[in-house]
């Protein structure tokens, strides 16, 4: 995969050019895709037979995989739900092709796994629209995180490498929770969603409080979350952040526990031992001037930073001051 | 009652889509929050002053769509979690009552000094967290309003029995409607997905002896809701002082002249929020 964004492809909103596998024997309709979009914006491969897709299919997945319903050795909703079984490929998007009698006569729509489909006589625009629809739509919900819907793991690298590639200056936050297990382990896993759910909208609210900035907050999965924003409002937003969540924290607790100030929960040991509320930890690397040269950079800085946070057990953040990095100028917590 | 009839009253109030308030509070929210530069802080302080708007914010923030129902209880912290965008989607969806009756006004100004009253009263007691007695006092009316709302042809009965027969509005709800607002509350709270605190501070404040979870709550509202009545800050619906339970000061440990203290900061809070009008 090129690192490098594809200006052309970009024109579309895509940040490299997309892959398309088709499966028609129809090929009138096969000409008719690949020319429909320059090779920079979508590439299309075409397949006559469905067999001889498959292993293409898994060793190489493409990014939208179009199948005629009337393949001549199989039927194409086979060579969909071998790709759907498997969880390595089922957020690959399938339109499925079918003819306006097969759409009359009905068919289970719910136990096809497909995405959209396209009804024969197949018209140009609707194709168009129907493909960069799909595409689109695929990308936005591909790595969510499933409980709060944030943009996950892939994004986050893609959007942090983007960044770095472009030279822009940014500051990146890793924000934990500290104590989220032992919560976890005494109120049990629903009650730990609620606090996941609350930290989530905390930190899209307040990164969105800053006026005017371009930002991006991620779930990392668990109690990891990111976010960027620029160098020069992240210490307000962490200071934000830090203390908003200690102020909601509380309601997540049982009163008792919320009164003491603290859980009681068995260790790995099976003693009983006291924990503190949870806490937000966050901990900020710098891209200034095009001082990370690579994702792992980053992520390798923050996570020695992490673990100067966690020193402190309340909610506190820690910015990365290597390589004399000026630190931001101090700024005010307005309100 | 028939069970029948009041099962059909029930679901009505239930069915509460489109709850107005007054559009003093309203408008100048609109204003702040189109503003870049107003901060979560000034925002629900004037959130906190209207009944329906709280009520409103904190049913949003308490729906399982966010993920915590249930456990939101400070207006301040419903706003960060829902986040400007939001609630400007509930400032443009809320309407304003068409007739503004000197009632209505009256109502706002009682909750919003039951408000001030039971939070006094929580300090006094040295409670945690007063701010969400605050929120209590301020809703401990909304079932007033909601069945003003949803049961129109029923309001005119139940001041019409006001004042021939010199009840309280509680008692002329009962004999109109079969319930009382307490009850109303209740099933709000269940409905709305309200913390349990704020809805024992709601359905209990007019029998604070019998609460089970958070008698605590439940008095201060009591007790604050009794003061607004003595200090005749806004209108409740009936001009009668309620029966101030002893069990209630006596379960927060208030004596004569811990309630004095109160009455002396409360008449100095109330002289300062005078001018401040609904209408």
């Amino acid at each position: 995969m090129s690192r490098e964004t594809d200006t052309r492809a970009a024109g579309y909103g895509f940040t490299r050019p997309q892959l398309v596998t088709l499966l028609t024997p129809d090929a009138e309709f096969a000409a008719l895709m690949q020319g429909m979009w320059p090779e920079s914006v979508m590439q299309v491969s075409h397949f006559t037979r469905g067999r001889r897709a498959i292993e293409t299919l898994f060793n190489d997945p493409p990014d939208l995989l179009i199948v005629d319903g009337e393949l001549a050795d199989m039927p194409g909703l086979d060579v969909v739900s071998l790709v759907k079984s498997e969880n390595v490929y089922r957020q690959l998007p399938v339109i499925y092709v079918i003819s306006q009698e097969e759409l009359e006569s009905g068919r289970d729509w719910l136990a096809a796994e497909i995405d959209d489909f396209l009804a024969r006589p197949l018209r140009p625009a609707e194709i168009r629209a129907r493909v960069l629809l799909t595409l689109a739509r695929a990308s936005r919900s591909f790595d969510a995180n499933p409980l709060t819907r944030l943009p996950g793991n892939t994004s986050i690298i893609h959007r942090i490498q983007e960044l770095i590639d472009r030279r822009e200056d940014f500051a990146l936050a890793y924000a934990d929770l500290d104590h989220f297990k032992s919560f976890n382990d005494k109120y049990g896993f629903s009650r730990g969603d609620e606090v996941l759910m609350m930290t989530a909208r905390v930190i899209v609210n307040t990164i969105r409080s800053l006026p005017g900035i371009r930002s991006f907050v991620g779930h990392v999965g668990g109690d990891d979350f990111v976010f960027i924003v620029p160098p020069e409002v992240v210490e307000t937003a962490c200071q934000r952040l830090v203390a908003t969540f200690d102020n909601i924290v509380p309601s997540f607790y049982d009163p008792e526990d919320r009164e003491r100030g603290n859980i009681q929960s068995t260790d790995r040991e099976g003693r009983l031992r006291t924990f503190p509320l949870m806490a937000i930890s966050l901990a900020v690397v710098f891209n200034r001037d095009g001082s990370l040269k690579h994702y792992g950079e980053a992520s390798q800085i923050a996570m020695s930073l992490k673990k100067k946070a966690k020193e402190n057990p309340t909610s506190c953040y820690v910015l990365d001051q290597r390589r004399g990095d000026a630190p931001p100028p101090p700024s005010d917590l307005p309100g | 009652m028939a069970e029948d009839l009041r099962t059909e009253r029930k679901g009505l109030i239930l069915a509460v889509k489109d709850l107005p308030t007054l559009p003093k509070v309203l408008d100048e929210v609109a204003r702040l929050v189109e503003r870049s530069d107003s901060s979560t802080d000034e925002v629900a302080k004037l959130i906190a002053m209207d009944q329906v708007l709280s009520a409103k914010v904190l049913k949003m923030v308490n729906s399982p769509i966010y993920g915590f129902p249930g456990r939101i209880s400070s207006i301040q912290h419903a706003l960060v979690l829902l986040g400007f965008n939001v609630l400007r989607g509930i400032i443009v969806s809320t309407s304003v009552f068409e007739i503004m009756s000197e009632n209505m006004v009256g109502l706002w100004e009682h909750s919003l000094g039951v408000a001030l009253a039971s939070s006094t009263v929580a300090r006094a007691a040295g409670l945690r967290d007063p701010e969400e007695y605050s929120v209590a006092g301020l809703l401990h009316d909304l079932g007033k309003v909601v069945a003003t709302v949803q049961l129109p042809e029923l309001k005119g009965e139940i001041e019409q029995a006001v004042k021939t027969k010199d009840l309280l509005y509680i008692e002329a709800e009962k004999e109109v409607m079969g319930f009382g607002h307490d009850r109303i509350n209740a099933w709000l709270a269940d409905h709305w997905k309200l913390p349990p605190n704020i809805k024992e501070g709601l359905s209990h404040h007019h029998k604070p002896h019998l609460a089970q979870l958070y008698p605590d709550m439940a008095c201060a509202v009591h007790i604050g809701d009794f003061m607004a009545r003595v200090f005749e800050y806004g209108f409740g619906g009936d001009d009668n002082v309620t029966y101030l339970r002893p069990e209630a000061l006596k379960r927060l440990k208030l004596k004569p002249v811990d309630v004095e203290r109160i009455l002396d900061h409360l008449s100095e809070q109330f002289l300062e929020i005078a001018d401040l009008s609904f209408s």
